[in-house]
C-alpha cells in the first residue's frame, strides 16, 4: 500500500469512527474502538517495562498488533512514560521493571496527599498548594528543597513533559503514515470530583470529607472546572476531529449514592462538559464500574456529544436502553469472556449484541472500557470477524472526515491563571525598548504552560 | 433483627456525636466494654443491611467504618484482659493477591467483616500464595477472602487456590474471591468456593461457612 492509499485509509476509517460516535448514517460498526487497547500492548510480545521506558518498542507494538489485526479501526494501546516520574520520584505510580516486576501491570497507588484542613488553600491559591504542600508529597526529588537535585528535577519535569507530548506526537504520527489507522481519542482530563478524589484526597478521605465537611468538597468541585476544561484543551486535536478522554472514576454506585452523585458529582461534570461542547469538542467518557443509577445524566447534554463507554459492570442493554440513540454507547463484551472464554463464547456474544441493539449504529462493542492484557489472541480474531460479519449496516453510506475550529472565547468564567503575572515582570523590566505585546505574548505562554504543569500530576 | 440499642442505631444512622457521645457516657458509667462492643457489631450489621438493600453505598460504610473505629480508640484502654469475638476461635484471612496493590475493595469487606463480629487478619495488598499457606497453617482459619481489582491476576488467584491444596489445607478452608472484575465464571477458573459480589455478601458467607459447623 503506497502512502496515498493509507491516507485514503486513514480518512476513510475516521470517518467511520466520527460517523458512529456522532450516531450519523455509517456503514458499518468500527472495529477495535476502545479509547485504550491493553491487549496491544503486549501481544507483540514485548514486557511492560519495555513498553513504559522505550518509546520505539511501545510504537513497535503497536504497529505488529497492526500487521495481525488490520481490519482494526482505531487504535491506542498505552499511557504512561515511565521516564518522566522517575525525573521527579513521582510517587503516583507502581511501574513495571522499576517497583513491579517486568510482566506486571503498571497501578496508581492512591494515598492522601492534600490535607482535608488545605481546601481553602487549594481553592484560593492553588500554586501556594501544589509548591507548598502537595508536590513536595508527590515528588522524592523535592525532599532537599532548594538543593541543585531538586531544581533539576523541576527542569528534569519540565522536559520529561514536553518530551512526553512529542512522543504521543510521534505515535500518533506513525500510526497514521505506516497503518493508516486514526486515534480514538486526544487530550484527557479527569471531571472536578475525580480530580480532587484520586490524586489529592483519596478516596477514604474524600468519602469522609462528604459527611464532614460538603460545602468545601462542593466549592473544591466549582473552582476545579475551567483549570479542568483549559487543561484538557491544551491537548486537544487543534481540528476537533477526536474526541477528548475523560475517565470517570467514582461516579459509579456503589462508591457515591445516586443522590451523592446528584449532588457532589453531577454539577461539576456537566459543567465541565457543556464548556468543552461549547469549544467545539466531542468527549469520550469512560464509565468506570456499575454506571447504571447514573447514565441517564448524559441526556442532559446535546445528541451526540459524549461517548459513553461502558465497564463490565454495567448492563449494556440497560445502557442502551437509557442512552441509545442519544449518545453513542461503547462495550458489551464481558473481559471474562475474552481471557475465559472461547472464540464461538466471542462470537455468539457479538451476534447476539448485534442482532439486539444498535442496528441503526450509535453503537460499537469492545471490552469494557478496553481489551485486558490477558485477551487470548484466537479471541480477538474471533471478535474482529464477528463485528465484521454481523455488525455491517449499510455498504453504500459514504462517510467523510468532519473538522472545525476550536471556539474557545468566552468559555471561561476565570482568566487563565498565572504564576508571575507580566505586569510584575513589565515593572522588573523597566522601559521596554521595542514591541512589548511580542515579549508579553511568549512570557504568557510559558507562564500558561508552567502553570497547567503544576496540575498535571494527580493521575 | 431485634430492635436496636440508642447506641447501634445512632452508628447506623451515622450520626457521629451522638455516637461517640453515647460512647463515652457508657464509659462514665463502667458498662462493660464487651458490650458495648457487641451493641456496635449490631449497628455494623445492620449498615451492611441496607449496603445490600442498595439503601446504603460505600461512603456509608467507609464513615460506619470510621465511626467504629474511633469508637474502638476510646474502648481499647478498657478491656484489659478479656476475649472478645475478635480474640476467639472465628478468623477470616483476607487480602489482595500479588500483582495488584488495589485495598479499597478488601479494606471494605475486611471493615464489615470485623464489623460484624469477626477476627480479620488483613495480609495486605499484593500477597504472594505461600504468605497465605503460612497464614492458613499458622491459624487454622476456615475463610481466606481473595482480592482482586485487576483482571490480569486471574491467574495469581488460581494460583493461590491451588498452592492451599498443595500445602494439604484445602479441606479446611473456605475460599471466597471478590472484586470488580470477579464473577462466577472466574471462581470456577481458580476453583475458589465462593464468589462475593460485594463485602456484604462476603458477610453472609463468613456467616454461613461458621455456622454450618
Amino acid at each position: 500500500m503506497n502512502q496515498e492509499e493509507k491516507q485514503k485509509l486513514y480518512e476513510e476509517r475516521l470517518a467511520r469512527y466520527q460517523a458512529a460516535i456522532s450516531l450519523e448514517p455509517v456503514d458499518r460498526m468500527p472495529v477495535g474502538a476502545t479509547a485504550a487497547n491493553y491487549f496491544a500492548e503486549v501481544y507483540a510480545g514485548y514486557s511492560n517495562q519495555e513498553i513504559v521506558y522505550d518509546d520505539e518498542k511501545w510504537i513497535d507494538a503497536q504497529v505488529q498488533f497492526y500487521n495481525d489485526f488490520p481490519e482494526v479501526d482505531v487504535l491506542r494501546a498505552g499511557k504512561i512514560w515511565a521516564p518522566l516520574y522517575d525525573a521527579l520520584g513521582c510517587n503516583l505510580y507502581r511501574i513495571p521493571g522499576r517497583d513491579l516486576p517486568p510482566g506486571g501491570q503498571f497501578q496508581y497507588v492512591e494515598m492522601e496527599r492534600m490535607k482535608t484542613d488545605e481546601y481553602d488553600l487549594l481553592i484560593n491559591s492553588p500554586v501556594e498548594f501544589f509548591m507548598e504542600r502537595y508536590l513536595p508529597r508527590t515528588f522524592s526529588e523535592f525532599k532537599e528543597r532548594g538543593s541543585t537535585r531538586s531544581y533539576i528535577a523541576f527542569l528534569k519535569g519540565g522536559l520529561g513533559f514536553m518530551m512526553r507530548s512529542a512522543i504521543n506526537k510521534k505515535i500518533s504520527e506513525t500510526l497514521q503514515k505506516k497503518c493508516g489507522i486514526p486515534q480514538p481519542i486526544c487530550g484527557a482530563l479527569l471531571t472536578p470530583f475525580d480530580f480532587l478524589a484520586d490524586g489529592l484526597r483519596g478516596l477514604k478521605g474524600i468519602m469522609l470529607d462528604l459527611y464532614r465537611k460538603p460545602d468545601k468538597v462542593l466549592e473544591a468541585c466549582d473552582s476545579l472546572v475551567d483549570q479542568m476544561v483549559r487543561g484538557a484543551l491544551a491537548g486537544a486535536d487543534p481540528q476537533c476531529r477526536i474526541p477528548i478522554f475523560l475517565p470517570l472514576h467514582r461516579g459509579n454506585t456503589p462508591f457515591l449514592s445516586p443522590k451523592q452523585f446528584e449532588i457532589f458529582y453531577w454539577p461539576s461534570l456537566k459543567k465541565t462538559l457543556e464548556k468543552l461542547i461549547a469549544a467545539g469538542y466531542q468527549v469520550r467518557a469512560y464509565l468506570e464500574g456499575d454506571w447504571s443509577h447514573n447514565w441517564h445524566h448524559f441526556r442532559e447534554l446535546p445528541k451526540g456529544s459524549v461517548v459513553c463507554d461502558i465497564d463490565t459492570q454495567g448492563d449494556i442493554y440497560k445502557a442502551w436502553e437509557d442512552l441509545g440513540g442519544w449518545q453513542c454507547i461503547v462495550g458489551g463484551m464481558p473481559d471474562t469472556t475474552l481471557i475465559l472464554g472461547s472464540p464461538e463464547d466471542v462470537k455468539a456474544r457479538v451476534k447476539e449484541l448485534c442482532e439486539n441493539i444498535g442496528k441503526d449504529g450509535g453503537f460499537m462493542i469492545t471490552g469494557g472500557c478496553s481489551f485486558p492484557y490477558d485477551t487470548k489472541p484466537e479471541n480477538f480474531r474471533a471478535y474482529v470477524d464477528a463485528v465484521l460479519e454481523y455488525g455491517r449496516y449499510n455498504d453504500s453510506v459514504k462517510m467523510e472526515v468532519k473538522t472545525s475550529t476550536p471556539s474557545t472565547e468566552q468559555i471561561f468564567d476565570s482568566k487563565p491563571a498565572v504564576i508571575t503575572p507580566w505586569e510584575t515582570k513589565a515593572e522588573e523590566l523597566g522601559d521596554i525598548m521595542g514591541d512589548e505585546e511580542l515579549i508579553k505574548q511568549s512570557w504568557e505562554m510559558l507562564e500558561h504552560l508552567a502553570y497547567n504543569w503544576l496540575w498535571a500530576w494527580t493521575w | 433483627m431485634g430492635k436496636l440499642s440508642e447506641l447501634a442505631q445512632a452508628l447506623m444512622e451515622l450520626n457521629e456525636f451522638k455516637f461517640l457521645e453515647l460512647v463515652d457516657e457508657k464509659l462514665k458509667k463502667k458498662e462493660d466494654p464487651l458490650e458495648i462492643i457487641k451493641e456496635c457489631n449490631a449497628g455494623m450489621v445492620e449498615v451492611g443491611n441496607l449496603f445490600s438493600e442498595n439503601k446504603y453505598f460505600i461512603s456509608e460504610l467507609m464513615f460506619s467504618a470510621e465511626l467504629f473505629k474511633e469508637a474502638m480508640k476510646k474502648l481499647e484502654p478498657f478491656l484489659g484482659n478479656s476475649k472478645t469475638k475478635e480474640q476467639s476461635g472465628e478468623i477470616v484471612i483476607i487480602g489482595t493477591v500479588e500483582g495488584d496493590i488495589h485495598d479499597i475493595g478488601k479494606n471494605i469487606a475486611a471493615n464489615l467483616i470485623e464489623g460484624s463480629g469477626y477476627r480479620v487478619i488483613d495480609l495486605g495488598v499484593d500477597v504472594p500464595a505461600e504468605k497465605f499457606v503460612e497464614e492458613l497453617k499458622k491459624t487454622g482459619a476456615k475463610v481466606l477472602g481473595l482480592s482482586a481489582m485487576l483482571n490480569f491476576v486471574f491467574p495469581e488467584m488460581k494460583n493461590v487456590v491451588d498452592s492451599i491444596a498443595e500445602a494439604g489445607l484445602r479441606e479446611q478452608v473456605k475460599i471466597i474471591i471478590g472484586g470488580a472484575p470477579c464473577n462466577e465464571q472466574v471462581r470456577k477458573f481458580c476453583g475458589a468456593d465462593y464468589y462475593a459480589k460485594d463485602a456484604s455478601a462476603g458477610v453472609t458467607i463468613c456467616q454461613e461457612i461458621y455456622s454450618s459447623e
